[in-house]
Formats: C-alpha cells, sequence, structure tokens
C-alpha cells in the first residue's frame, strides 16, 4: 500500500544540538503509526516539520507523494504537543476559527465536540478547561474536516485513565474508518495498545522500524519444561540450528530462535529425538523490554 | 481571500477585552483634548470658537490624532504577539495558513483599524465643525480634509511598523518597549544628529510629516525651517515603507520556526 507520508534523511539542528539526525520513515496508508522515544529524542521535532512549522536543516519529505501544500495541508489534522487556544473564547468560538481556516463548515462543529464529549463545556471559556478538556478539544480541532490523516503528538497527555481510554477507543475508532493516524508517544504502552507501525527514535537517530508485531516477533521467546531432565532439554537445545539462545531458568529452559522459526518446528525437532516435551511456552517480550534494549543498543 | 482572513481575525479581536478598552482609550482620550483643546485660555482670551474654525481644524485635529497612533501600534503588537503566546500562530499554519496569510491577515486589521480610526476622526471633525465653530463657516467644510486620508497612512504606518516589532520581538512587553522606543527616542536621536536633507527619508520622519504641525509657519519662526518631503511626497514614501513592513514580516516568518 502506498505510503501516506514518506521522510528521507531529515534532519535538525538547534546550535551545536542535533535534534534529528538523517532520518527516514515511511508511513503506511491506514496504519496506526507510532513514533515512540523518550523525551527530547526528536519526536516533536519531527512531527513539527512535516506540518511545516519547524524548517529542517536537510532531508525532504512528502505527503501523499506530493511537498507540503494548501491542500494537502487540508487533508491532514493536528495536534502538536500543547493544546493552542485563545483562553478568553470558549471552546466552540475556538473551534470556529479552526473550522474557518480549514475551509470547514461550522456544522461539524457539533460532531467533533460530541466525538470527544466536550459539548456539555463548548460555551465555557477555554482558560477554565482542565488540562484533560484542552486536550480533547485540541483533539476535536484535529478531528475538524474529517481529515485523512490525525498526526498526534502525546494525544494522551494530562489525561486521567478513564480519559486515556477513551482517546486511545477514539483513535481505533478513526483508524477503523481507514484513516492513517501518526501518533507520537513517550509511553510503550500506549504505542503497543494502539499501534500497527512503529519507529523508535533517541536521540534524534532512527533505532527501528516496522510493524509492530514483527519488531515484537523476532525477540520472541520460548520457555519449555518436561519430557526429560532439564540439562538434556538444554543440551538438545544448544545443538538445534535455529535456536540462538538457551539457559536454564527457573526450571525451565530458556530459549530464542531465529527469527521465522516457528515453535511447531522446535517441537517435532524434540519429537525426533525422543522427547515429547511437557510444555511450550511462548512469550512475546513485552514491548517495553525490548523498548529498553533498542535504547540501550549503541549507547556509546 | 483577504476578506475571510479578516473575518477570521475579528473572531478573534471582536470578543477580546483587550481589544475594546484601547479603543475606548483612543477615542476618550480624542475626543476629550479636542474638546478641551477650545477652553484653553491663551492671553486672557479663549481659543473657543476659533479652534474650530473649518478648513484649519483638519490639520488641527489630524495632528492631534496623530498622537494617539503608538495607541493603535500598541494594539497590533498585542495582536500579533498574542498569536505567540497562545501559540495559535503555530496551530494556524499547521491547519492550512501559509506564513504569508498569516501576514496579510494582520495587515487586513491594520487596514481596516485605518479605516475605522480616519472614519471616527472625519466624523469627530464635521461634528465638532459644526457644533462650535460659527455657523457661516460650513461651506468651506471638506477644504483640506483629504488630510484625514493622510492621517489613514500616517496609522497605518505606525501600526505596519508596530506588527514588524510585534513579528520580530513575539514577547508583548518587550516588543512595546522597543516599538516606544525606536519611535519616540531612536529615531529622533537619529534625526538630530543627520542633515534634514538625509533624515526626511527616515520612516518615522516621513509619517510624521502626513500630519503637519498647525501654523508650521509660525513655529519655523521660531525653529528655523528644516527640509521635509512634500506631503504627497511622504505619503508615497510611506506606503513604501509600509510594503517593506510587510515584506520583512514574511521574511522573518519565513526564516524562524514557529
Amino acid at each position: 500500500m502506498a505510503n501516506v507520508l514518506d521522510i528521507q534523511g531529515l534532519s535538525k539542528r538547534y546550535g551545536r544540538v542535533q535534534a534529528l539526525d538523517q532520518l527516514s520513515i515511511g508511513v503506511p496508508q491506514g496504519s496506526i503509526y507510532g513514533l515512540l522515544g523518550p523525551n527530547g529524542s526528536g519526536k516533536t521535532t519531527t512531527l513539527g516539520i512535516v506540518l511545516d512549522v519547524i524548517n529542517p536543516s536537510g532531508g525532504t519529505f512528502q505527503w501523499f507523494g506530493q511537498t507540503m501544500s494548501k491542500s494537502t495541508k487540508r487533508r491532514i489534522g493536528a495536534l502538536l504537543e500543547t493544546p493552542n487556544f485563545y483562553p478568553y473564547l470558549s471552546g466552540e468560538q475556538n473551534l470556529r476559527i479552526s473550522a474557518d481556516i480549514k475551509k470547514v463548515d461550522h456544522a461539524h462543529i457539533q460532531r467533533v465536540l460530541d466525538m470527544v464529549g466536550l459539548s456539555h463545556r463548548k460555551q465555557n471559556k477555554f482558560k477554565g478547561y482542565s488540562l484533560g478538556m484542552k486536550q480533547r478539544l485540541a483533539i476535536a480541532s484535529a478531528l475538524l474536516g474529517d481529515p485523512e490523516v490525525l498526526v498526534l503528538d502525546e494525544p494522551t497527555n494530562g489525561l486521567d485513565p478513564e480519559g486515556i481510554a477513551e482517546v486511545r477507543q477514539l483513535i481505533l475508532d478513526v483508524a477503523a474508518q481507514g484513516k492513517t493516524i501518526l501518533l507520537a508517544s513517550h509511553l510503550l504502552d500506549e504505542v503497543e495498545k494502539v499501534c500497527t507501525h512503529m519507529a523508535v527514535l533517541r536521540n534524534g537517530k532512527l533505532k527501528a522500524e516496522g510493524p509492530v508485531s514483527s519488531i515484537m516477533s523476532t525477540n520472541d521467546q520460548v520457555f519449555i519444561s518436561g519430557g526429560a531432565p532439564l540439562e538434556q532439554l538444554l543440551v538438545l537445545a544448544q545443538q538445534l540450528p535455529f535456536v540462538t539462545e538457551a539457559r536454564v531458568q527457573q526450571n525451565q529452559v530458556q530459549l530464542v530462535l531465529q527469527s521465522g522459526t516457528d515453535s511447531s518446528e522446535l517441537n517435532s525437532a524434540f519429537f525426533a529425538q525422543g522427547v515429547a516435551l511437557g510444555q511450550l511456552t511462548v512469550k512475546k517480550k513485552s514491548l517495553e523490554s525490548q523498548f529498553m534494549e533498542i535504547i540501550k543498543a549503541e549507547t556509546v | 481571500m483577504t476578506s475571510s482572513l479578516l473575518s477570521i481575525e475579528l473572531r478573534k479581536l471582536l470578543p477580546y477585552r483587550t481589544f475594546w478598552v484601547i479603543l475606548a482609550v483612543y477615542v476618550a482620550l480624542l475626543v476629550l483634548i479636542l474638546y478641551f483643546s477650545s477652553h484653553v485660555t491663551i492671553n486672557g482670551q479663549k481659543a473657543g470658537e476659533s479652534f474650530y474654525q473649518f478648513p484649519d481644524l483638519w490639520v488641527k485635529l489630524t495632528y492631534i490624532a496623530s498622537y494617539f497612533n503608538l495607541l493603535l501600534g500598541i494594539l497590533v503588537i498585542i495582536a500579533v504577539t498574542d498569536e505567540y503566546a497562545f501559540r495559535t500562530i503555530r496551530q494556524q499554519v499547521i491547519d492550512g495558513y501559509t506564513r504569508a496569510n498569516v501576514v496579510q491577515a494582520k495587515y487586513s486589521v491594520v487596514l481596516l483599524l485605518g479605516v475605522v480610526c480616519a472614519l471616527l476622526v472625519f466624523l469627530l471633525g464635521i461634528i465638532f465643525g459644526n457644533i462650535f465653530s460659527p455657523a457661516s463657516n460650513t461651506a468651506n467644510m471638506f477644504t483640506d480634509s483629504h488630510y484625514v486620508f493622510f492621517y489613514f497612512i500616517q496609522a497605518v504606518g505606525y501600526m505596519t511598523l508596530a506588527m514588524l516589532f510585534g513579528f520580530l520581538i513575539k514577547k508583548s512587553g518587550l516588543a512595546i518597549i522597543a516599538f516606544l522606543i525606536y519611535a519616540k527616542i531612536v529615531e529622533p536621536i537619529i534625526h538630530y544628529q543627520l542633515p534634514d536633507s538625509v533624515d526626511k527619508y527616515f520612516p518615522m520622519k516621513a509619517l510624521s510629516t502626513l500630519t503637519p504641525i498647525p501654523n508650521k509657519e509660525l513655529f519655523e519662526m521660531v525653529t528655523g525651517a528644516s527640509e521635509s518631503l512634500g506631503i504627497w511626497g511622504a505619503a508615497a514614501q510611506s506606503v513604501i515603507y509600509i510594503m517593506l513592513f510587510c515584506l520583512l514580516s514574511y521574511i522573518l516568518l519565513r526564516s524562524r520556526d514557529l
């Protein structure tokens, strides 16, 4: 499928700080693409550049295969960092301004307010909103005009657990309509729960990119036990060509398989050796531990 | 295009109390000064009716109004720097504005304020002239009323410079101080240092030429004649400065991150 956004060699330097270093990624159409990284890793800089508010020091990007223009902007709804509104205007008045700029009919305002659950407070001034309500209003504004792509920078920032769950559901609902979502987050949990694709950034450098499932499966761990003493299982396992790592851990043998190897192959290999395994468990590593691994790699 | 930009700007400004307070101060000061000018007593004789005599009234009126351009400038600086304070400038560029649109939108506000203030000055002239001056005087009521047009250019010039300061400095307090210091201290010092033949080309000098001091001849008998562009020359030059300030604002926005 075509990419909604293509980024090639994007760099940004602030004085002596290299905020973004030769970033190249592609956001497939219809994906929920997570840009994951700790604070200061270059997520917001990346989004700021592709949203036309930060000038890159180098590199290029295309939306829908075109350079950024007024017409491409109209196909994108975005929220960058903090919610940006006039404090002395009501939520509804603020959205009227957004709608006018996006050339969207005011009739859409009520719909997006309903979607984020802010209808009952639309007459109140923005400055009286809680952080969570401000964030919802920003999401409502991004949804105005039913854009093909939503760009959301830390969309659950400042929300309470209930609000977080609602926003995540909203993202999934919007994605279910075939829209593409580009989401920046420092929360692994969020990316794991919501995203289909991800890129991991650290110090402005790309550390990993791909479908969330493939990034996770490359490091699947398998635990086996039963059928034979642990020592024997360990020796047998170490002889198998597709096992890259084997060690005993808590009455089980923990294995790491070469990528692309199915756990049933493992089972039949043991069976061929005359061992019927009592238990075989495939455990996908939590994204968090993977994330820490990806980030720790090449720390120097 | 510009009309839709202006209507968006009005959505921001009309509900904004600061906007109305500054406009109210502008109107109140203008009316008060105009009213009390006639009650000044010179040599035991009230300036009174003669002050409102057409057509001289137009020169006096626009000269007085020119003092309050600074207030209009402050208003424009606030309108610009608020966009940075609320970070709405960023959001609006994300939502579809180009950087040129950002400048055009603010410039449309400047033009509107210029028209409103010029109309106000024009109305005040007609009202005060008719109420307070001798009745026989109204025949030449509109003679010299084109000074209101020069005042319009001047007000737009001040506000466009203020807009540039707003975009340049981004913070309201600092931008206002810098604007006032430039308009009232830096340029006057430069004027003082340079011969008239050079300083007449400076923006503040050209703008101030548009509302000449009433009874200029009398004034120059004391201070010595100063060289300036003719009023039409100053108007042309002011228009060039206005375009330049808009262009510089745009270049600033282009070259910086929002």
